[in-house]
């Protein structure tokens, strides 16, 4: 812990109205979307770089803790501050300040909303991809501390593959130009790159610039349902291996049906997995020939294709219950929560069915609820442990069932977190699986940060054990 | 704090998962900016009071209060957790703890001696027809527009009964005071003369399908577009934008119905970048008009710009507490003209 914050000092920085110490806020900023809470000792709004770099200079001389904060939608805990400090609420840093569609690229303040951008391209005929399926409120800064990615990375990739360049405020408030605005760059260390998922321990991003490419002309959305998951996971496998070119490649098990069925009556068929697949493209030819091509795939494995739609209207009805899974998990059975645990890790394609029926059986095993689906076409299971968070002897099942899954996830060749980063939860299995790295990245964080003041006790240096690194936020009884 | 009306919540504050998807069209998060202000914030707010983690406090206090209850968070989650009724029973328990404004205080003694919320003796424009009629509290003190709009009701074949009603009770539910609400709907109650009966206000009509299950009421809209092709209407042809009223559109789902009307009436409407079920509120529910006027205001002038940039003369509502937030504005401005459409539909027959 550092000495305390100084609140007069911060006031003249960014001006009384953008620092709060009032415990309302303080408590509200010490959670996310995760099951973690820790208070801040303050939440500053910068509005400027030099904002940011006169905080930074103070934060480092006295060492106080810095937790850059997006829209906090993080589900492991990103922006759950340990060891108290200073929460930089980034949100108000939300300008687009240009976009040049003549080279492709635009430059945003780190607080511009993933929509928002999207909305400001579209007029030009162009779209930033990667977006997540939080991306209404997600920010650009989020994005990129997160290397998030989502429903379409399997064709388009992942935030990492859209950041040309950034300017980094280091953690003495030093202020440097990184990447280019170049789709090419040889000239050294690729830092901007690093940065990319470095969950706001290596520096606070005030802007970036980020290609854009152009909107598809078309879109083509399929749905196929299975009565076997197995049978699913094959046809997810077989559509990736004989190269086929998804724009989109999802996977939802009968929990996950049932969770949306419930909550949003969405009248989903009720089988044990439903595939959606969706190509797009220029040419009307070259999407159907990509949509007959996974249709054929699917009925191979015994799949039943129910729709198939270039229709927007179409294509959202058929969507709508994987757009709206995540929170309406929550509601699968009275008094369950729906926690953010073990929530992303990446399989090998061939694993994608065996993996998701070993969640059902370590859920199975351990008394709680759990759901297997995700952008399965980009290797990503998405699971998430339904439980009553009021019980203790519940958190200590997922406990065990977090780290048996990830056991077996690290068995097969597969990762931690495909899109949802480290940060606490899920860092004691990371780092068991990943020890040969750890020394490296505490290097490049020594030489980054050396008063560790960046987002400290995350990734690398986060506690062994999740569940009593921080309180829980949930009002957990005896 | 002793915590009564919470604990009933704390299963629907666990579902939330706090995603933060609220964030996109909560309107007092886009005046104010921190979370706390947002929906999630309040979520936060409310279950740190549940579990004590949180001193109540006149901060904390405000914050609660600050809330339109739009709904629009609640439309946006998936999860549909209802935000606007965990915030009623965390004002519920801060009323019961002694947190009282006065500003609250004194506008519900006006309902208890008045029945209506001007603390005003208003004489309702009695009529002996067939079909109870219930005004609201703020047609009832326009009762040149009260006039009007029961005409429109006779030109479509309805026989009015015009009773001595009392205000339905929202806010004494929607501010915290549960307890006085359940005597003031006694009296509501006795006052009715059927459990059928037609009503002219939005935010009535969302409430007491709400609080009262056994009433079976019907908002005027429903009456009008049923019956007005049956009748000779003259076509307005206007241009206008047609603000939903959150009460109407999230609370109701009555988007269709308003804009059925505007067509059969000869009026183009010009849409506001939000409509229907994502329709930005004008700020003035929840109480907030009396609660924080300045941000009731803030939020309504940001949508009474947006009609403005449409380049229409006139935004047109249902809801009496739009038409009263939005069109303060507009006064002020003079660029745009608010009216009640229900004021189209009487030019329309006249």
């Amino acid at each position: 812990m550092g000495k305390q914050v100084d609140i007069k000092l911060l006031e003249s920085i960014v001006g009384k109205d953008n620092v709060s110490n009032n415990p309302a806020i303080r408590y509200v900023y010490g959670t996310d979307a995760s099951v973690h809470q820790s208070m801040p000792d303050v939440v500053v709004q910068p509005r400027t770089i030099e904002h940011v770099q006169e905080i930074m200079r103070y934060a480092n001389a006295e060492l106080i803790p810095v937790i850059p904060r997006g829209a906090g939608s993080g589900m492991s805990g990103h922006t759950v501050p340990i060891d108290g400090g200073i929460i930089l609420d980034m949100k108000r840093m939300n300008r687009i300040l240009e976009i040049r569609p003549e080279d492709m690229y635009c430059r945003v303040e780190p607080g511009v909303v993933d929509d928002d951008l999207n909305r400001a391209l579209k007029p030009y005929g162009m779209f930033y991809p990667p977006s997540p399926a939080s991306s209404r409120i997600a920010t650009i800064g989020g994005e990129i501390g997160n290397n998030a990615s989502g429903i379409r990375s399997v064709k388009y990739g992942a935030t990492r593959d859209y950041v040309l360049g950034m300017k980094l405020v280091l953690a003495n408030g030093y202020l440097v130009n990184l990447g280019a605005t170049t789709r090419v760059e040889a000239a050294g260390y690729q830092i901007h790159r690093l940065i990319v998922g470095s969950e706001g321990t290596l520096g606070i991003i005030v802007e970036a610039t980020m290609k854009f490419i152009p909107l598809p002309k078309l879109r083509c959305l399929g749905m196929a349902t299975f009565d076997r998951i197995e049978y699913a996971g094959d046809a997810i496998a077989d559509i990736i291996t004989t190269g086929a070119e998804p724009s989109m490649l999802e996977l939802m098990d009968h929990i996950a049906i049932k969770a949306v069925n419930t909550t949003l009556n969405m009248g989903l068929p009720d089988v044990e997995a439903i595939v959606l697949f969706e190509a797009d493209g220029k040419v009307k030819e070259a999407v159907d020939y990509e949509m007959q091509t996974m249709k054929s795939i699917c009925e191979k494995h015994h799949g039943e294709v129910k729709a198939m739609s270039y229709d927007a209207q179409e294509r959202t009805r058929i969507y709508a219950g994987r757009k709206k899974l995540f929170a309406a998990l929550s509601r699968y059975k009275e008094g369950l929560a729906c926690t953010a645990l073990a929530d992303d890790m990446a399989v090998p394609y061939s694993k994608m069915a065996e993996c998701a029926k070993k969640i059902h059986e370590v859920a199975e095993k351990y008394g709680v609820i759990m759901t297997a689906y995700g952008h399965c076409g980009a290797g990503v299971m998405h699971t998430k442990i339904l439980m009553d968070p009021t019980k203790k002897e519940q958190w200590e099942a997922a406990k065990h069932a977090v780290e048996e899954i990830y056991n077996y996830v690290h068995s097969v060749g597969g990762i931690t977190s495909g899109e949802h980063g480290i940060a606490i939860s899920k860092a004691p299995s990371w780092k068991k699986a990943r020890k040969d790295l750890l020394p490296v990245m505490r290097t490049i964080k020594r030489a980054l940060d050396p008063n560790n003041i960046l987002n400290p006790h995350k990734l690398m240096d986060a506690p062994e054990d999740w569940l009593t690194a921080t309180p829980l936020r949930y009002w957990v009884k005896a | 704090m002793d915590i009564q009306y919470l604990k009933a919540w704390e299963a629907e504050l666990n579902t939330c998962i706090r995603c933060a998807y609220c964030f996109e069209g909560c309107p007092v998060f886009k005046q104010l900016g921190w979370e706390v202000d947002s929906a999630r914030g309040k979520a936060v707010l409310t279950y740190g009071l549940l579990t004590g983690e949180l001193e109540p406090s006149d901060y904390v206090v405000r914050k609660i209060y600050e809330c339109s209850f739009c709904k629009d968070c609640t439309e946006r989650c998936s999860a549909n957790v209802a935000i606007p009724d965990i915030l009623a029973a965390a004002r519920a328990d801060l009323v019961s703890a002694g947190f009282v404004y006065d500003e609250h205080r004194e506008l519900l003694d006006k309902i208890k001696q008045t029945g209506n919320i001007f603390g005003k003796e208003l004489t309702p424009p009695i009529r002996e027809g067939e079909t109870p009629i219930l005004l609201g509290c703020r047609f009832l003190e326009r009762s040149e527009d009260a006039q009007r709009y029961l005409e429109i009701l006779e030109k479509i074949g309805i026989k009015p009964k015009v009773f001595d009603e009392i205000c339905c009770g929202m806010p004494f539910g929607v501010l915290g005071y549960k307890d006085e609400l359940i005597h003031h709907q006694q009296e509501f109650r006795k006052r009715l003369p059927a459990d059928e009966f037609i009503c002219l206000c939005t935010t009535c009509i969302f409430f007491i399908k709400k609080s009262y299950p056994e009433l079976n009421p019907k908002y005027v809209i429903e009456v009008i577009r049923e019956r007005l092709p049956n009748v000779n209407v003259k076509k307005l042809g206007l241009k206008v934008t047609y603000h939903d009223p959150c009460n109407l559109a999230r609370g109701l789902g009555m988007v269709k119905e308003p804009r059925d009307i505007l067509r059969m009436i000869g009026v183009e409407v010009v849409e506001l970048p939000t409509k229907g079920k994502e329709a930005e509120c004008c700020g003035g529910g929840g109480g907030l008009l009396v609660t924080n006027l300045e941000l009731a205001e803030k939020i309504a002038e940001r949508r009474l710009n947006e009609a403005i940039a449409l380049g229409v003369d006139m935004l047109v509502t249902l809801c009496p507490t739009c038409e009263l937030n939005l069109g303060n504005i507009a006064k002020r401005g003079d660029k745009i003209e608010v009216k009640n459409l229900l004021d189209l539909v009487w030019q329309a027959l006249k």
